[in-house]
């Protein structure tokens, strides 16, 4: 048998991207999304000799930047290629009651 | 109601008082024009790469040093994933593995016992953009993205709203004071979250928790801990069970409510900052950094209560930073401290207000303080007779000494003198001699008050106390 994830697990992920799918869509992912994640699995294959995570491939450490100010955008620069904006806004539809606000 | 046994945990972000962003080189500010203070890697553009601004490690490993945390000497960056129009590069670059500073605490006082307030890690992320919902929009404001923030989480240490409230006024206290955030709640500079869970008994278990997010205030976070902790114990009463949730503090409503069933860790599925290469904090940042802390609130109260202030003006001066920083000018001085204290929360503290003006501002050198401080101690002034020169004191630089002569201010400290001022106003007072013999004390203050007025407050005012009491017997 075809080797799926559960359709929770399609949603789930649907709902972490904000996207909207259809039923044959979810039956799809179900399928194509498994194979992906069999896929990466096989990086655990690899015979590692370090326990430590390598988060840097090169030996460069990171070098840090003066406190001092640069140039910026005017904000109609900024605003360029917004699709809508209000004032000196970018404007996006309302998105109150399921922030995922990370600074907050 | 059943007596529960609550469990806190608080949440604190503060944005960093630098001059540029955490990763880019654009302006740090607050209350400018929108959009005005951003560059390609604030807005996430593909292809930008982030660079890490050196005050912002230099402060973070501040505020470890203040908050006694310990100091991670290997970090790195972590990206923290999720959908979301404040972020638009989909993710926040944060610190999840190795925070820069862990293990520290900062002590409280309750009902005159200290307790620690233990903290778990702090860590540097950025900000992300001010969303703004105005009817079926949502505005945003990138001049606050990648503002530099540092996230301090305590350990669920702490047992009620007293607690938490003093934790969170002791925490500002300290940054404020080092100069690593401005602490301004108002303005979203100072956030925090607690997260609030109830249980039977010591041996029972965590309940579940609820996270209640961005209170604007401290006596907020207060208020909505009560608040929470009555919501869940009324819910547990009634045999009913709840899942992990966020809410917010509605402060018209003056409770919770819901904002969403939680998001669990998992989902933001977390990965190393690939841009970003290890960075190593040395013992050279550690002690460049550590010669730049001074002397901290508690330390101040202490040192202020040893030199004679009063408790109450030890801790008025250190709730003002600028007085407090001139008064430490003083602090290898032979000189009245109580004295000093009293002047500079006082008169100087009213002209500083009336005029919007800092004592730096003034023409007040610790020189002319100090000899300010002698001539009342030697009762040259008096608290009456400086009210009138004290604005020529704050704003010219000639000498007190000068200044009281050219006001012709001489206190009548001559026994004689004054005592035939005294014997007058007796004499021609014979109602208020009766008064004062029934032991009546309004009649000395009457008294006092007439000498004051016959030597137009010139008179030395512990003698002419001394004389009157000697006349009136």
């Amino acid at each position: 048998m075809e080797e799926k994830l559960s359709r929770e697990e399609v949603l789930h992920v649907a709902n972490l991207a904000r996207i909207e799918i259809d039923e044959e869509e979810i039956a799809m992912y179900q399928v194509k999304l498994k194979q992906l994640l069999n896929e990466i699995e096989k990086v655990n294959e690899v015979k590692s000799y370090d326990e430590e995570m390598l988060i840097c491939p090169t030996d460069n450490k990171c070098e840090l930047r003066e406190d001092i100010a640069g140039e910026m955008l005017a904000p109609k620069e900024a605003l360029k290629n917004a699709p809508r904006s209000s004032g000196n806004y970018f404007q996006v539809p309302v998105v109150i009651g399921e922030s995922g606000e990370a600074g907050a | 109601m059943t007596n529960y046994i609550p469990t806190i945990g608080i949440e604190v972000h503060v944005e960093l008082k630098t001059n540029t962003k955490i990763f880019s080189n654009a302006l740090n500010g607050y209350g400018q024009m929108a959009n005005s203070l951003t560059n390609v890697i604030d807005l996430g553009y593909p292809g930008t790469l982030p660079t890490v601004n050196k005050e912002v490690i230099t402060l973070a490993i501040k505020a470890a040093k203040v908050l006694n945390c310990k100091i991670r000497r290997e970090i790195h960056f972590d990206r923290k994933n999720y959908f979301y129009p404040d972020n638009p590069k989909n993710f926040q670059i944060t610190q999840s593995r190795t925070p820069i500073g862990y293990d520290g605490y900062v002590e409280i006082e309750v009902d005159g016992i200290k307790k620690k307030i233990e903290i778990e890690e702090m860590h540097i992320e950025e900000d992300t953009c001010k969303s703004t919902h105005r009817g079926d929009k949502t505005l945003l404001d990138f001049n606050r993205a990648g503002v530099p923030l540092i996230e301090i989480v305590t350990k669920p240490c702490i047992s009620n709203s007293t607690e938490a409230k003093l934790y969170l006024e002791k925490l500002k206290e300290l940054l404020f004071y080092s100069d690593i955030s401005d602490c301004k709640m108002e303005e979203g500079s100072m956030r925090c979250d607690a997260n609030v869970s109830i249980r039977k008994n010591q041996a029972a278990p965590f309940g579940t928790k609820c996270e209640i997010k961005n209170i604007g205030s401290i006596s907020n976070v207060g208020l909505s801990i009560e608040k929470e902790i009555a919501r869940q114990a009324k819910l547990l009463d009634n045999g009913e069970h709840f899942k992990e949730q966020t809410r917010r503090y509605d402060d018209k409503l003056g409770d919770t409510v819901l904002m969403r069933v939680k998001e669990t860790g998992n989902d933001y599925r977390y990965f190393p900052e690939p841009d970003i290469p290890y960075l190593y904090i040395t013992d050279s940042m550690i002690e460049e950094v550590e010669k730049t802390i001074g002397m901290l609130p508690d330390e101040r109260r202490k040192t202020y209560i040893e030199k004679g202030v009063s408790e109450i003006n030890a801790n008025k001066l250190v709730q003002n930073k600028p007085l407090s920083d001139y008064f430490n000018t003083l602090l290898e001085e032979k000189t009245d401290f109580k004295i000093a204290s009293n002047l500079l929360l006082g008169d100087i503290s009213a002209y500083l207000n009336k005029n919007e003006k800092a004592i730096t501002e003034t023409t007040l050198t610790k020189e002319r303080f100090l000899d300010l401080i002698a001539k009342i101690e030697d009762d040259t002034l008096t608290s009456r007779n400086l009210k009138d020169i004290l604005e020529t004191i704050l704003e010219e630089t000639t000498s007190i000494e000068d200044i009281i002569k050219e006001a012709k201010i001489a206190n009548i400290t001559d026994d004689n003198a004054l005592r035939t001022i005294i014997q007058k106003i007796i004499a021609t007072n014979e109602e208020s001699v009766l008064d004062y013999k029934a032991g009546h004390d309004r009649a000395i203050k009457f008294f006092m008050g007439q000498v004051m007025k016959e030597t137009k407050g010139s008179a030395n005012p512990k003698l002419a106390m001394d004389i009157l009491k000697e006349e009136l017997k």
